[in-house]
């Protein structure tokens, strides 16, 4: 039962696959008639081309050619390689019918492709070898699909000559492939990418352009020839050249100047891209705004061919295009050279060696080095293998010699060369005349002789020379500059300019000077004499000291010094007040409050060792104002004293004025202390402008003492003259000294 | 049984080899669509290193820039911007009609009236363009065959500090990279041993406005793009020599064991700022050598000493600065950006503009003819100018030689030299009264494409692509400068 059930089942199944496959073989048949009818049709059209114009409504047929095309061009592909490289003679599983299938299937779409294709070809604008050959396969493969199928019987799919028939079937569907394509997209679409790049079309200088050939043209080539060319000429239209620009097309000339649209060329361009006269076609890439208005300038200005841009006023907009389109103002130089290898430009680059191209693209090289202390002649010769390319070199400051001027001669493409400042005497500047395009050469700073320098006249590219800072005399210089070729440049002389030295630096900082420490003086101009006193005289060029050693301070004193130099006008006065540092203090103590505003680091202040800022009240200056100044200096051990010195501040304008009184009290403590001077400094009677440091040196009969009270007391009444009259003045303290 | 697990361990199916070539085959794609020059042989640049690696999209012009900046904004109407109308005015009201809807700063907008000032200073041609120079300029004024006068800049921003930050950065907010950092990052340092970028600051006598470091910063670049700002002090930059007892080879060895941790922290995180903190340590090394070499005035000639005057010699004054900017620039520093303060004179402005004069022409127009007599003025472009100009009336009272001029951003006067800008040239104009343009005017972003122009890059391709948008020095304006190009 369950046997007979399962016979029944496979008898069924049977039948359903006979069924199925009775239907494919007729599906494939009527299929097989259908292609056969359709090459037959195209055969026949063939033969009577000349005869046959295209109806109308068969256009569309023709022009689905682009869109039909590529499923035969897909399926046949993939039969043959099916056929060539996956068919085997045990090939019965499911595939079996599949070589078959996909080749009917090609066989049909083929016929399509290739009826579509002989209508399209009868449209305008396609007569060439190309189209020939395109259109010929086409219908080669049409025919030999058809007879493959037709044959199936004949070519057992794995056999190695069914193979080889197939294979080379494919390589005629791979040509009429390719051509069709080049038909449509230009010859070189497919490879171009690969190719160099788009934008290597060679530059040219702004000078040397020509509106036709450099702005027009380039335009033309890019949105315009595509379709109007020897292969495909749209309406009659070919403008690979000037003569068939000339000629124009079917609708004759392309411009017409007395018309007020210019002719067929602008106002096709100009009408709306809706409208089918519209140049370029809807969805081909459009001008931009800017080449219809060159295309459009140029047409109205006579379509010449010969026109340099550079002769067009720069208001014109042709003028504003090439600027934009030249690089405006960027005249570069082109090179005919190539360019070097760059692992070995990267090679010979250390970081005192620096060799670039002039730009991402320029094939140029240039050369700078730095740093002196590394520089060998080596680094000149090792840059051998650039030779070519290197069109400048920086060598300021380096030492480079005389001989090395002749590793330099070997640089045949040097434009620039820059020897400021290097050991070069002139010696065999001569050797330069093998650099036939130098055109700037850099002296400046070297010991180059007239003679030398003359020797250069025989470099006829030579343009420039820089010579400032050289041996060369005012009459050489003057000589050398009424030459016509070489245009010298001489820079700035100082000889007869006298301006006044800056005044010298007071290198010591601090104002306390032990007996072991010394004062130090410098210029910054080596060589500048310095002159100085500790007199409180000015400094003078003749009879002052000069400075020749640091200074040694042994009293109170304040150093005078001024620059001279010849050629220099001597500089302005510095002046600064040393103390002869005194004995420590071990302590001291304020009686009198400070003003809270300048109270500085309170008693301390004022034996720190600091002398405070004349420009700036804050720091170590001790305030007075209200109240006066008392205060006590302790030492543990007695000390042989002779003086005490009082630092303070003028500076009226801040209401800061000398004190009226100063005390100087002394003894073992507090109890048993003596007046040992009375200092009254005078009121000033007027104004005197600025800030100056005071000191009152308050000296008395030497003798021992621990203890020593300073008492100071400010200007009770500013005087009438004074914008703060009535007032009380400020009084400033920094330091107490001991000697 | 053996066998099968053999084959099945050394042998791909077939599904899998195919499976391996598609996705073999998609690498490769992938690969050239990443880098476009994967099947393209030879070529390219020679590129040095990542910092090295600059592009110039043309042969530049330029190859180096020196911006002497004039912070504070110097009045174009004492010194370029010749206007004798403003001298019959004097003292006469600033027409509604010249004024228009121009805003003004805090400072004037109360002020009842905007009485016209006429420049104090007697006001003279020089040079084959017939140059209106005043006679605070005298050195200026002979060499204005060299300069290329810019009459008609104009900005956006009315108040210091975002006019300042407009100049250098292309906003007026911060934070976006300087113009120095953008032409490190563009074009790299020429000279490795160096910053590709330098600041050096100096302040005149006259009402000062601050200068940050927001100014040279990178912003989203790279950190190796900041500006090195210069010390004013007599060691220009600072910790620069070796610590008593460690020598050259001691230090050599040091920083090659510190690179090695940070390359391991490098691999570890990936942060690119660990590279730039080595390439720093490394450039600061070889600076070590360096810097001593060009900080070094003992060795210039008493002429250059003359020419700038012998404040060149006082570090941080501007003539040292100038003279400073010289050297680095000699030594291939791309950018080297200088601020002069003291030029904000609201108030007392023929005294203040006085000694702001006296600072700066000496040592600018030295700085000009040095470079010419070294052959490096064609590659070299220098600027000089403010944030802004300064108004044609007067702030404050008025009297007869005695005035203060307000914030003007409407119209104010920049020159160029060098650089492949052409010299000795006047371009563009303001009305009779200097405040408005009338032919050429020149905003910022102009100013910055033409600059970037002269260095051979394309301120629209000069790109870096940060948070999502690609960001230029000239945001998204810019126009060339032709009528300025040599």
């Amino acid at each position: 039962m369950v046997r007979r059930r399962g016979a029944f089942v496979a008898n069924k199944s049977l039948q359903t696959q006979t069924t199925v496959r009775r239907y494919l073989s007729d599906w494939k048949g009527l299929i097989y008639n259908l292609a056969f009818f359709l090459n037959g049709l195209l055969v026949f059209l063939l033969l009577f081309e000349d005869r046959f114009t295209v109806p109308i409504w068969m256009q569309a047929v023709g022009r689905m050619h682009p869109l039909v095309l590529h499923f035969p061009l897909v399926v046949l592909i993939l039969y043959c390689l099916w056929v060539v490289i996956v068919e085997k003679p045990d090939s019965t599983r499911w595939n079996a019918q599949l070589a078959d299938s996909l080749l009917i299937i090609g066989t049909l779409t083929a016929v399509v492709a290739a009826f579509s294709g002989f209508i399209l070809s009868k449209e305008d604008g396609y007569e060439s070898d190309t189209l020939l050959w395109h259109k010929w396969l086409g219908i080669a493969i049409s025919l030999m699909s058809i007879v493959l199928y037709g044959s199936r019987k004949y070519l057992a799919p794995w056999k190695l000559h069914s193979k080889l028939i197939v294979g080379a079937f494919l390589v005629i569907v791979f040509v009429g492939g390719h051509l069709g394509g080049n038909l449509t997209h230009g010859e070189d679409f497919l490879i171009s990418p690969l190719g160099p790049s788009q934008d290597e079309t060679p530059k040219v200088a702004f000078e040397e352009a020509k509106v036709f050939d450099n702005l027009v043209k380039p335009v033309l080539e890019q949105k315009c020839l595509s379709c109007h060319n020897e292969e495909k000429a749209k309406g009659g239209l070919q403008i690979q050249t000037q003569a068939l620009l000339v000629k124009g097309g079917k609708g004759g000339m392309l411009w017409d100047t007395t018309k007020a649209d210019l002719g067929l060329l602008i106002s096709r361009l100009h009408l709306p891209l809706e409208d089918k006269k519209h140049m370029p076609p809807r969805g081909k890439v459009q001008l931009t705004d800017e080449e219809i208005v060159l295309l459009a300038a140029w047409v109205k200005g006579g379509s010449r061919f010969d026109q340099m841009v550079s002769s067009l006023s720069p208001q014109s907009p042709v003028y504003a295009y090439a600027q934009n389109v030249l690089g405006g103002g960027r005249t570069e130089e082109q090179y005919d050279f190539s360019g070097a290898d760059a692992d070995e430009v990267k090679k010979l680059n250390t970081t005192y060696r620096l060799i670039k191209p002039l730009s991402a693209e320029s094939p140029a090289l240039f050369v700078n080095f730095y740093n002196r202390a590394n520089f060998k002649s080596e680094d000149i010769e090792g840059l051998m293998p650039l030779k070519g390319q290197i069109v400048s070199m920086d060598l300021s400051k380096m030492p480079v010699k005389d001989e090395d001027i002749k590793r330099l001669a070997q640089f045949p493409e040097l434009r620039k060369l820059i020897l400021n400042f290097t050991d070069v005497t002139g010696a065999t500047l001569g050797e330069l005349k093998k650099l036939t395009k130098l055109r700037e050469l850099s002296l400046s700073g070297t010991a180059v002789k007239m003679a030398q320098i003359k020797t250069l006249e025989s470099i006829p590219s030579l343009k420039k020379v820089y010579i400032w800072s050289t041996g060369l005399s005012v009459e050489e210089l003057a000589t050398l500059k009424k030459g016509q070729k070489i245009a010298f440049e001489t820079g700035f002389r100082s000889d007869t300019l006298v301006l006044a030295l800056n005044p010298p630096i007071i290198v010591t900082e601090k104002q306390l000077i032990s007996k072991d420490e010394k004062v130090t003086l410098k210029h910054q101009i080596a060589g500048t004499v310095i002159r100085y006193t500790l007199d409180g005289t000015e400094p003078d060029s003749t009879k002052s000291l000069v400075y020749d050693k640091p200074i040694a301070i042994t009293k109170n004193s304040t150093l005078k010094a001024r620059a001279f130099r010849a050629g220099w006008y001597g500089s302005k006065q510095v002046d600064k007040v040393f103390f002869k540092a005194g004995y420590p203090v071990d302590s001291a103590q304020l009686l009198t409050p400070v003003d809270p505003g300048y109270k500085g680091k309170g008693a301390a202040s004022l034996f720190d060792g600091k002398v405070g800022d004349t420009e700036r009240v804050s720091g170590t200056w001790l305030g007075f104002n209200q109240n006066d100044f008392q205060g006590y200096l302790y030492f543990k051990k007695p000390v042989q004293a002779a003086n005490v010195t009082i630092s303070m501040l003028r500076n009226i304008g801040s209401y800061i004025f000398p004190p009226t009184r100063i005390e100087v009290w002394g003894g073992a403590n507090e109890k048993s202390l003596k007046l040992l001077k009375v200092i009254s400094p005078e009121v000033p009677k007027k104004d005197i402008p600025g800030a100056e440091n005071l000191v009152y040196e308050a000296a008395f009969e030497p003798q021992q003492l621990s203890c020593i009270k300073v008492v100071a007391k400010p200007l009770s009444k500013i005087p009438e003259w004074h914008g703060g009259k009535g007032g009380k003045g400020w009084m400033f303290i920094d330091e107490l000294i001991v000697n | 049984m053996e066998k099968p697990i053999f084959d099945f361990g050394i042998n791909t199916t077939r599904r899998h080899f195919l499976s391996k070539l598609s996705l073999g085959l998609g690498s490769a794609a992938l690969g050239s669509l990443l880098i476009p020059d994967l099947f393209k042989g030879g070529g390219g640049d020679a590129g040095v290193d990542e910092l090295m690696a600059g592009l110039p999209h043309f042969a530049p012009k330029a190859k180096r820039v020196i911006y002497l900046f004039q912070n504070g904004a110097p009045s174009q109407l004492d010194l370029f911007d010749y206007k004798p109308m403003l001298n019959k005015m004097h003292g006469q009201d600033l027409p509604e009609s010249i004024r228009g809807t121009q805003r003004l700063t805090g400072m004037t907008a109360n002020q009842a009236k905007f009485p016209l000032a006429g420049s104090i200073f007697n006001f003279k041609q020089h040079g084959k363009s017939g140059a209106w120079m005043s006679e605070l300029l005298p050195h200026m004024a002979s060499i204005a065959d060299d300069l290329c006068i810019i009459k008609t800049l104009n900005t956006e921003a009315i108040n210091h500090d975002p006019a300042l930050t407009f100049f250098q950065t292309g906003a007026q907010v911060g934070n976006r990279p300087s113009f120095g950092s953008w032409l490190s990052y563009g074009l790299g340092s020429e000279n490795q041993n160096l910053p590709g970028f330098c600041v050096l600051l100096s302040r005149g006598k006259g009402n000062g406005q601050g200068v940050y470091s927001k100014l040279w910063t990178n912003g989203f670049l790279d950190s190796v793009h900041q500006g090195v700002q210069f010390s004013s002090g007599e060691n220009p930059v600072l910790y620069l020599n070796d610590p008593d007892g460690m020598d050259r080879t001691q230090r050599r060895k040091m920083l090659d064991n510190l690179a090695e941790l940070n390359q391991g922290t490098y691999n570890e995180f990936g942060d690119p700022e660990i590279t730039a903190k080595v390439q720093q340590y490394e450039m600061a090394f070889r600076m070590q050598t360096a810097v001593p070499e060009i900080t070094d005035m003992s060795k210039e000639p008493e002429s250059i000493v003359k020419m700038y005057g012998p404040e060149c010699l006082v570090p941080g004054t501007y003539a040292a600065n100038c003279l400073l900017a010289r050297k680095l620039s000699e030594q291939g520093v791309r950018f080297v950006q200088l601020y002069h303060q003291g030029w904000d004179s609201h108030g007392g402005l023929p005294t203040e503009i006085k000694g702001q004069c006296m600072d700066v022409d000496q040592a600018s127009a030295a700085l000009i003819t040095d470079l010419k007599q070294r052959g490096l003025l064609d590659e070299t472009l220098v600027i000089w100018g403010g944030e802004f100009g300064r108004t044609n009336y007067c702030q404050g009272t008025l009297t007869k030689d005695n005035y203060g001029r307000d914030h003007h951003p409407r119209a104010f006067t920049v020159w160029m030299a060098g650089g492949g800008v052409k010299p000795g040239i006047v371009y563009g104009e303001t009305d009779e009264f200097g405040y408005n343009i009338v032919k050429d005017p020149v905003h910022v972003h102009d100013f910055h494409a033409t600059i970037l122009n002269q260095l051979g890059l394309d301120h629209e391709k000069l790109v870096f692509k940060h948070q999502g948008r690609r960001y230029r020095l000239t945001d998204v304006a810019g126009k060339l400068v032709k009528g300025i190009i040599a």
